[in-house]
């Protein structure tokens, strides 16, 4: 739910990272959090196990600079990825404005990222949300590995409406900016659309 | 939610106009006052914070409404588990500071930091009176959209600062570090 606030001169969205556990939803927001000036940044919240797996969600919030005299803030969250955590995951996706499915490219994990994308329709509908018409980006992480499957064969088993693709290496921040700015961008333009 | 001094559509169906902000405000203003609470804070379910009153500014406010709604939600879950239809409030005591967490209208929670010369009592009883109030805004502003619908579309430009273009999408990204 985008949060309005006229008297504050503010615009408040959420964003969240979903995808298969270990696919560098947390290390989008790291480098997000890296490349991000302070006075434009809050705390990175990281609600992790002591293996450093997300135990509930990473919380950062962003402020995108202004659009029309309103501060544009992004609430960026990402659901832990392991299958057993789906309670926690649809508690995440309350109030959700956009998603971006951060999926893993090794071969090894093609049916991980299916699970999780099924997983997500149905969290989403749960919500009342349908998957179809929320907005939404596909994100294709580790690019560099030598197993990666070719990006036309993921798109084929991972598109779901045509959404934009990004390719990414997010441990060195490849793609993770990019990323955002196709999800913002959607949720933008959903907003100005339902104004 | 929107707050804005023009009525206009939102996404869930609830308008609150600027004379709604300020008599949340004015509620949670009494309320802080009276306990005296070190911060008294309205956030709804999906962590947004919609409106505070309170000096305690070494707070992160924005972290503070996130957590205190994810500890909801996973309450929520709690409750369901055990077969009840909710646990409506929340309450963390510390040794300087305690949080007390209730439920509003089941749509909006109301986060209170108080320190330890306040007792939880006096929370309780405060909290209660102020969720009345709170409700009553919220059910005026309910009604009211179920009344009118949604609001006609201001024109461009004039009237709704929601209507921006293309090009002032392109212009924001101003928060990254030189030379990202």
């Amino acid at each position: 739910m985008t949060f309005i606030n006229y008297v504050a001169r503010e615009i408040n969205c959420k964003i969240v990272y979903y995808g298969p556990g270990l696919g560098g939803k947390t290390t989008n927001l790291q480098h997000l959090y890296d490349i991000t000036s302070a006075e434009n940044k809050g705390k990175l919240i990281s609600l992790a196990t002591e293996t450093e797996r997300t135990l509930f969600f990473d919380f950062l919030p962003i402020d995108l600079g202004q659009i029309r005299g309103l501060r544009t803030r992004f609430h960026l969250y990402t659901v832990p990825g392991q299958v057993f955590y789906d309670a926690s995951r649809k508690l995440i996706l309350r109030g959700v404005d956009g998603v971006v499915f951060v999926a893993d490219s090794q071969e090894e994990r093609l049916d991980a990222n299916l699970e999780s994308l099924s997983n997500l329709a149905q969290n989403l509908k749960d919500h009342g949300f349908d998957l179809a018409k929320i907005p939404y980006v596909l994100q294709l992480n580790k690019r560099d590995l030598p197993n990666a499957t070719p990006v036309e064969q993921l798109q084929r088993m991972l598109l779901v409406k045509g959404e934009p693709v990004f390719e990414a290496v997010a441990t060195n921040g490849t793609g993770v900016l990019e990323t955002l700015k196709g999800i913002a961008r959607q949720v933008l333009v959903e907003l100005r659309k339902s104004a | 939610m929107l707050v804005g001094r023009q009525p206009s559509m939102n996404l869930s169906n609830i308008i609150l106009y600027e004379a709604d902000y300020q008599r949340l405000k004015s509620i949670l203003t009494m309320t802080q006052r009276d306990l005296p609470a070190e911060l008294v804070l309205l956030i709804d379910r999906s962590g947004q914070q919609i409106a505070f009153e309170g000096s305690a500014r070494d707070i992160d406010m924005t972290s503070l409404a996130s957590l205190a709604a994810a500890n909801i939600a996973a309450t929520d879950g709690l409750a369901r588990l055990v077969g009840e239809p909710e646990f409506s409030i929340l309450y963390h005591q510390g040794k300087r500071r305690s949080i007390h967490i209730s439920d509003v209208a089941r749509r909006f929670s109301l986060v209170v930091v108080y320190d330890d010369s306040v007792s939880l009592g006096m929370v309780r009883l405060r909290v209660k009176r102020a969720t009345v109030y709170l409700e009553e805004v919220f059910r005026g502003f309910t009604r009211r959209t179920e009344t009118v619908g949604f609001a006609p579309r201001p024109a461009p430009e004039t009237a709704s600062p929601v209507y921006f273009t293309d090009d002032d999408i392109d212009k924001l990204f101003s928060f990254l570090k030189p030379g990202s």
